[in-house]
């Protein structure tokens, strides 16, 4: 039984729909993807999911039960506006919010420094949050969200606003807690953390799930249509052969939009003519470009 | 009912570390230590006995005789008074009437006398014309004294020649007075005994002042509090994480528990610095001359305050928690409790400024309407005698709004930390509460 399960889910909000209709399902120490563009009804998603709203239509289930205020404890949560008391010490709200969630003092106290070890700063324990740099406030409140070890984590837009060198410190913070079999509902506008993190994902556009999958059969369903080709010496011609649909120059070579497949190895014989190859890809679609075919497309 | 109390203290420890709390609490204790202690510091720096003296021409003259013969008689007067509060000094005649006037200014500024009396031609009322001068402005008090001692000469110079009695002037001389006492015609709520001494009354009095000040006061700042803490949750989206790890209505109530107590433990900082200066012991004079007795205050009427008191806070304050939690911005929020804030006053002056006339009609109108009643009612049962049924029915009217305000606070507040942005209008919120189903 997965962790959690999202059953058809209606919200309507007056007139407007808000989510059209979504299901997925989230399993064990899995990171499931919600994307879509702003206003696309991830909040709302989100929101039904951590029981704030409740749905119009459809199921929403926790390990196979449905919501009760005794699930509060098992779900943990990063929203993306954060917001923490300026003026209350790190432990002092931390700790609190952890025996909200039912932890008793004692564990908190001793789950948050292991957090802080974690993260390298145990000496912000003490601290204020406002005096606390914006990246490092980020930790704080990736801690408040994970500190009652929960089974189901819900992270909204959880990389925003961070430093390269934090992001990778959160990434590798996510994956142990995927590894440590933790169900993760991740949202982001960055494709490529998608790509890097998630096994199935849904897109949402306009409250409507327009893509919905593992992510490398949803790959598969896009045809390859870049080339990538790196030689010695300039090429010419490649925009005059079968296939090619345009041909950007890159410093480090060419980017070649193909029609279909089989154009890659035309490309391939042509260049080996006039130069040696020291680099030639035939190139998967990247997430960020299905999202904007789906979700541009029907923006028409 | 565990989170529920997690609040409450997350709460107390907040309010209690932070400096804002201790600065006022601080401030307002040094205040009422100074106020409670002014009249003793001016009682040092003014030396002992105040005593004004007067200084007067004492002459032989024919024409000044009538004059000094009346100094005279007031310096007698007032010589034979147990605290004489006035002194006349007589001065030799100096043969001209500048001279005269010289020698006296001379006097005032040298600290011998504080004014001096100039007497006239002889009037129709038995004493010749009088003029007091001084440096100080409109010393009217001095005056009515001389005037009273006039009198007094007056009465025994006239009745001497009746030939009364020791007795019947005495008789003639003694203070007339008349005591009052409040009785309950019907069957009153507001006492348990048979009526109140002037000095009970005055207690009460007291009591219902002090209840229904500092009932204004905690609505006042403590529900500001309230309703401000919970917007500045809002703006620094906390409010987030706390939504989804504690139900809402927990959350509010815990906080206003949590600011109830805040308030409770605050205020008997207060009491105490007052008991403490009020019983240190060179108060303990001014006290007595005050006749305050705390035992003179009705028991009843004490358990009808904290009834008043509990009430009336946790009705502003779920309203003051309900506008809180709708308002995005510290900024907005000032004028989104204005209304509240309006209805506390208006309960507050209507009971303080009806303090003299607590039978008016106004009074017995709004002691039944639920914002005004815990002010109003509370002033009835200290001052007049209430029948029983209209106190239960006002009560009762005020624990049913409590309960809709509660039912209704409960339901604004949990959609209300919902909504971001700009203050949503009632129309939106029902909207909104219908959409998020609540």
């Amino acid at each position: 039984m997965n962790p959690l399960k999202v059953e058809n889910v209606f919200k309507q909000y007056g007139d407007k729909t808000a989510v059209n209709g979504i299901s997925l399902e989230v399993g064990e120490g899995e990171i499931y993807g919600l994307l879509g563009a702003n206003g696309a009804g991830k909040t709302t998603t989100m929101r039904m999911v951590l029981g704030l709203i409740y749905p119009d239509e459809g199921k929403i289930l926790y390990h196979g039960k449905s919501y009760s205020s005794g699930q509060l404890r098992n779900l943990g949560y990063l929203p993306e506006e954060r917001g923490l008391y300026p003026k209350v010490r790190v432990s002092d709200q931390l700790i609190y919010l952890a025996q909200l969630r039912g932890m008793s003092k004692k564990d908190a106290e001793r789950s948050l420094k292991q957090w802080l070890d974690r993260f390298e700063v145990p000496e912000y324990y003490n601290k204020k949050v406002e005096e606390l740099s914006k990246g490092n406030q980020q930790k704080i409140q990736f801690i408040a969200g994970v500190i009652h070890s929960p089974k189901i984590v819900i992270l909204d837009e959880a990389f925003s606003g961070l430093d390269p060198v934090n992001v990778e410190l959160l990434k590798s913070t996510v994956k142990e807690l995927r590894d440590a079999g933790t169900s993760i509902l991740f949202s982001t506008h960055r494709m490529e953390h998608v790509e890097e993190l998630c096994r199935n994902i849904t897109i949402l556009h306009r409250s409507n799930v327009v893509l919905k999958g593992n992510l490398k059969e949803i790959k598969k369903q896009f045809p390859k249509e870049r080339v990538i080709l790196s030689t010695e010496t300039e090429v010419s011609g490649l925009d005059n052969l079968t296939g090619v649909t345009g041909v950007t120059r890159h410093e480090y070579g060419y980017e070649i939009g193909i029609a279909n497949e089989s154009a890659g190895g035309e490309i391939l014989r042509h260049a080996m003519g006039q130069s040696t190859i020291t680099r030639f890809e035939i190139k998967e679609p990247t997430l960020n470009e299905i999202f904007i075919k789906t979700v541009g497309d029907s923006h028409e | 009912m565990n989170s529920f109390w997690t609040v409450v203290g997350f709460t107390l420890k907040n309010k209690f570390r932070g400096k804002a709390f201790l600065i006022t609490t601080i401030i307002i204790a040094v205040i009422m230590t100074i106020g409670i202690n002014l009249p003793y510091i001016f009682s040092l720096f003014s030396n002992g006995d105040k005593v004004t003296h007067i200084g007067y021409i004492q002459s032989t003259q024919a024409e000044q005789a009538q004059g000094s013969a009346t100094g005279d008689q007031l310096k007698a007067f007032f010589a034979a008074q147990e605290k004489p509060g006035v002194n006349l000094v007589p001065f030799e005649d100096k043969g001209s009437e500048a001279e005269n006037e010289k020698q006296l200014k001379q006097a005032i500024a040298d600290k011998e006398i504080n004014g001096y009396l100039q007497f006239g031609k002889m009037t129709e009322n038995g004493f010749p014309e009088m003029t007091y001068k001084s440096e100080k402005l409109m010393a009217f008090e001095l005056t009515s004294s001389i005037q009273s001692g006039l009198q007094v000469i007056r009465q025994a110079a006239v009745l001497q020649d009746a030939g009364l009695s020791d007795a019947q002037m005495a008789l003639l001389n003694a203070p007339i007075k008349i005591d009052t006492v409040q009785i309950s015609a019907t069957e009153g709520a507001g006492n348990v005994g048979e009526g109140k001494t002037p000095e009970q009354q005055a207690m009460n009095m007291g009591l219902v002042y002090f209840i229904v000040v500092l009932l204004f006061m905690a609505i006042m700042i403590t529900g500001q509090l309230i309703a401000s803490e919970i917007t500045a949750e809002k703006s620094s989206r906390v409010m987030e994480l706390l939504i989804t790890s504690v139900s809402p209505l927990k959350q509010m109530f815990g906080k206003i528990a949590g600011m109830f107590l805040v308030g409770i433990i605050q205020i008997s900082i207060y009491v105490l610095v007052m008991i403490i200066n009020v019983n240190l012991p060179h108060n303990d004079k001014l006290l007595g001359e005050w006749n305050i007795n705390f035992s003179d205050i009705d028991p009843a009427l004490l358990l009808y305050s904290v009834l008043f008191y509990l009430t009336g806070y946790f009705l502003f304050a779920t309203l003051f928690a309900a506008v809180g939690s709708i308002v995005s911005r510290t900024e907005d929020l000032g004028q989104a409790v204005l209304p509240i804030t309006m209805i506390s006053m208006a309960g507050f002056y209507i009971s303080i400024f009806s303090i003299s006339s607590p039978d008016s009609m106004l009074v017995k109108v709004t002691s039944f309407i639920p914002f005004f009643s815990p002010y109003v009612m509370l002033l009835r049962l200290g001052l007049t005698d209430p029948p029983v049924w209209e106190v239960l029915t006002s009560i009762g009217i005020l624990l049913v709004t409590i309960y809709l305000a509660v039912w209704i606070s409960a339901k604004i507040y949990r959609t209300g930390v919902l909504m971001y942005g700009k203050r949503p209008s009632f129309k939106e919120l029902r909207k909104a509460m219908r959409a998020y189903k609540i």
